[in-house]
């Protein structure tokens, strides 16, 4: 095993950025695909670029493979400059989401190709193709032609192709999204594996939010073509920078309110008729004013709709979802008039019922209410 | 789902009228194929007594044997050049912005809407305005320009259904683009290439009004001496040449049918 | 990084050819303007004669004998071939309609040749059909068939038939068949969702089939010339008559630029009509 993984593993320089994106734009006639972009993706890290289709997570993706050339600003690959630098010089693997695997080719052949292309000798092809086709665990398969494959059989015999040429880079571009669901966890789990034990620096394009909380080390949320957020699965989570990331990434419950008063560490605000004092994780909160209030559902909990504090709702809708309910309650200060919440599935509730919100004392984000957008 | 009278009456005379317009597309050459049996040299229905002797004396006839080996060098080598400079600009066309890109385009593509004898009469106009001889190049000329169309729209609906992710996986793996055209791109687009060349020189095969203007006793193809004989003779020869020429063309058509399903190719699926 | 590689290597078979054929069409309009010397094979000055010749009756006729042509076969071929067309994409079995497919087909690939002397036999005063008709007693008298605007209609539709047919076909399958179930649903019977749904929506299928009859049969040349036997002359024939029959290849020319721009100009008002049916059709 270890031999293995030192044939495949990329040569360890001892510096920490793989990747470095200094101000990459790109336009298509007229139309800006991605604004100025700064990124540095760590050595051995698994980045995500997330975000909703049209948003220039693919756009980049094809910027660092070469298959798309930058407006301007440049672009590095292990302190390369290859700005300039066509993709079959790049020194990058990449698995697509239809794998692209070539429907003319055996699977060695299909795994040998990127050797062939380096003139790589016979026998050394012969062997590196064996390793790889053992890693991805499909040594059987050699001469089978990819139709004749399952659909993860086929994206593991890409990843082998992409590995095969041991690649400063790996790319990988929505590779989940033609599996069906239970196939598709455990191949992230054995893609997650094969890249951790290999140390490969990863760059991976999903619009799936949950696949990107499981996966990766790093996430950066983007939109319009731009980076909202970058950090952990955890900060971007828990602690999202604005009003999109807090929408996009997990559930969220938006409360009209105005901010009266804020200190350092507490905010004052006014939901509909309902007074609060709440501690949030924000640095910097918005002026005074009319602002959106951000509660993830798992932070709301149901509460008599006399207690002081708590917001009036009423049930709309219950639905069972095997473990849990989710509560859909009419609130007439939540800004799209409803609110969610997950319940016990024995705790579901009759349409109809009034019930309270109660909205926890820390936690909560508050957004001025002009940054919505989607 | 019960019928009413009126779906079945539609439904039979549906059956009607096709099996007319099928019997009205096959009947001439049910007819012709009758007539090449007709044992006398003057047409008669019934005929009186039957015979083979035309088939013979189509095969013996030398124009014919001349006409054919002419078309079979045009078709072959006119659908060649038609496939390398069609398959070609179809790659360019599909892939680049280039100066005069519309205009070369138009020009590549007007013989569709320029008549056969058109073509000709201006080719012939022009390799006499240039003093060239009329040798079989002059022919192989008209029909590379009259074929082209074809091949390039064949061509270029295959380029346009092409993955170019296949393209974008090879570079990436280290191909240098001659290397991807040749080990990828090529390879997948076999199909196209080989139905547009096919197609190429059927047509070119059957071409017959561009040629009658620019060919000569000794390059003329196998339609021109089929018109020549027709003139001349009355004898149902030409029946049974008839007969022999539908019959490769089918097995032809059967066999692109049996690869490529006509119905893809065609874009009636 | 060549971010255009091959281009010059592709493109330029291509380029060559295209020269060939503007210089072949510039040859066609320079001689189109010259004087025709009888006797000799080079023409004479510049003039504009040719084209005043061109005003002649029997020129006149030729035109309008090509554009009636053109109009009843396009008309009858539309006639024929859209009920085929119509079966082949609705046939039920695949088998059905592959041997719709490739009957209709087959005619395409046997050249003009073959074809026009088929319907000679056909056609003919001792042909096929006046005999059989005669036998049983329907006429006594063989109909006039050949060398008759009826016989070359007659050939000219057998002629176009099967790219109309492709062209429809290509067209009726391209509509989606939800949309019909639809109107079924809503209680349309067979013959009101033809005419409200199928019909309306291969309308630009049909017009692209007519203009391309259309410049078929303007272009057909072996089967006026054969089954017209010179009594029913076309603008192809006539070219070929003045160009071979008395060497007037400036005539000739402008013989033929006079019918290309008007095959243009035609062609150009059914892609208006096809871009304005569009234009409907995507509101």
């Amino acid at each position: 095993m270890l031999t293995e993984i030192s044939a495949i593993a990329p040569q360890d320089t001892g510096e920490d950025t793989a990747v470095q994106i200094d101000g990459v734009s790109k336009s298509f006639s007229g139309t800006v695909a991605l604004e100025p972009i700064r990124l540095k993706v760590r050595r051995g890290e698994f980045l995500t670029l997330l975000g909703p289709s049209g948003c220039g997570k693919t756009t980049l993706l094809n910027l660092i493979a070469g298959f798309l050339e930058a407006d301007e600003g440049e672009l590095f690959i292990d302190h390369d400059l290859v700005t300039q630098v066509p993709p079959h010089q790049r020194k990058i693997g990449i698995v697509f989401q239809n794998y692209a695997l070539f429907p003319h080719m055996s699977v060695a052949q299909n795994v040998a190709y990127g050797l062939r292309t380096r003139r790589v000798p016979k026998a050394e092809t012969a062997e590196r193709v064996r390793e790889a086709l053992a890693l991805v665990k499909l040594e059987d398969f050699a001469d089978r032609r990819p139709r004749q494959l399952s659909g993860g059989q086929q994206q593991r015999v890409a990843l082998a192709r992409a590995l095969v040429i041991r690649p400063r880079v790996l790319l990988l571009d929505e590779p989940f999204s033609a599996l069906d669901r239970n196939l598709r966890s455990a191949m992230q789990v054995e893609l997650r594996e094969i890249q951790s034990r290999l140390g490969l620096t990863t760059v991976f394009v999903t619009h799936d939010q949950s696949e990107a909380l499981s996966m990766s080390d790093r996430i950066a949320v983007m939109s319009r073509g731009r980076i909202r957020q970058i950090g952990t699965p955890s900060q971007i989570y828990d602690r999202p920078e604005n009003h999109f990331v807090s929408t996009f990434v997990g559930d969220a419950n938006l409360f009209a309110a105005t901010l009266l008063e804020k200190t350092d560490a507490t905010a004052s605000l006014d939901i509909g008729t309902t007074r609060l004092s709440l501690a949030t994780f924000q640095e910097e909160l918005p002026e005074p004013g009319p602002v959106t209030l951000f509660v993830r559902p798992e932070q709301c909990s149901l509460t008599d709709p006399d207690q002081p504090g708590a917001i009036a709702a009423t049930v709309a809708l219950s639905v069972y979802q095997g473990s849990y309910a989710e509560l859909h309650l009419d609130c007439s200060v939540a800004e799209n008039g409803r609110v969610m919440l997950r319940v016990p599935a024995s705790e579901a509730m009759e349409p109809g019922t009034d019930v309270g919100i109660a909205l926890p004392e820390r936690g909560p984000a508050i957004y001025t209410t002009t940054e919505r957008e989607t | 789902m019960r019928k009413s009278v009126l779906d079945h009456l539609l439904d039979w005379s549906g059956r009607i009228v096709l099996i007319s317009i099928l019997g009205f597309v096959l009947l001439p050459f049910v007819v012709v194929a009758i007539a090449s049996l007709n044992d006398g040299a003057i047409l008669s229905f019934p005929p009186k007594s039957w015979s083979l002797r035309w088939y013979a004396n189509a095969f013996e006839y030398r124009d014919f044997g001349a006409g054919l080996v002419n078309s079979l060098r045009i078709a072959a080598v006119g659908a060649t050049i038609a496939l390398i400079a069609g398959a070609g600009f179809a790659y360019v066309f599909n892939r680049y912005d280039f100066m005069f890109k519309g205009l070369l385009n138009t020009v590549l593509m007007s013989p569709l809407i320029i008549p056969n004898f058109t073509i000709g009469l201006g080719l012939l106009i022009l390799s006499t305005a240039a003093s060239l001889p009329r040798s079989i190049w002059l022919v192989i000329a008209v029909h590379v320009v009259i074929v082209l169309p074809f091949v390039v729209r064949s061509v270029y609906v295959s380029l346009k259904n092409f993955e170019r992710r296949y393209e974008q996986a090879a570079e990436s793996l280290g191909g240098t683009p001659l290397h991807v055209l040749l080990t990828i791109t090529l390879p997948l687009l076999l199909p196209g290439l080989i139905s547009g060349a096919l197609f190429a020189a059927i047509l070119s095969f059957n071409e017959f009004t561009a040629s009658l203007y620019v060919v000569n006793q000794r390059t003329q193809t196998l339609p021109v001496a089929m018109y020549n004989y027709v003139r001349e003779y009355a004898d149902p020869t030409l029946a049974a040449l008839s007969v022999i020429y539908v019959a490769p063309v089918a097995a032809m058509l059967l066999l692109v049918h049996k690869f490529f399903r006509l119905e893809k190719v065609l874009n009636v699926d | 990084m060549s971010k255009r590689p091959f281009l010059g290597w592709f493109a330029s078979p291509s380029i060559l050819i295209a020269f060939g054929i503007a210089a072949s069409f510039l040859a066609i309009v320079q001689f189109s303007l010259r004087a025709h010397i009888p006797g000799a094979l080079d023409p004479g000055g510049f003039t504009l004669d040719n084209f005043t010749t061109l005003w002649k009756t029997v020129y006149g006729k030729a035109f309008v004998t090509t554009v009636l042509l053109c109009w009843w076969t396009a008309l009858f071929t539309l006639l024929i071939g859209y009920p085929l067309a119509y079966a082949m994409v609705r046939a039920k079995s695949a088998r059905l309609r592959s041997a719709i497919l490739l009957i209709s087909l087959t005619p395409l690939f046997l050249g003009e040749i073959v074809r026009t002397y088929s319907w000679m036999i056909v056609l003919g005063n001792r042909g096929f059909l006046n005999a059989t008709l005669m036998q049983l007693g329907v006429i006594d008298r063989p109909l006039d068939l050949m060398f008759t605007m009826t016989g070359v209609v007659i050939a000219l539709v057998h002629f176009t038939l099967p790219i109309v047919v492709v062209m429809l076909a290509a067209a009726l399958s391209h509509i989606d068949r939800n949309l019909e179930r639809a109107a079924t649903s809503l209680g349309a019977g067979r013959i009101r969702c033809f005419l409200t749904v199928t019909l309306p929506l291969s309308i630009p299928g049909i017009v692209t089939a007519t203009s391309t009859a259309f410049a078929w049969t303007f272009s057909a040349f072996a089967t006026p010339q054969m089954i017209g036997g010179g009594k029913v002359q076309t603008i192809s024939t006539l070219v070929y008559q003045v160009g071979f029959a008395s060497f007037n290849f400036p005539l000739a020319a402008s013989l033929s630029l006079v019918g290309l721009l008007f095959t243009i100009a035609v062609l150009a008002l059914f892609n208006t009509g096809i871009h304005r049916l569009e234009r409907i059709g995507a509101h």
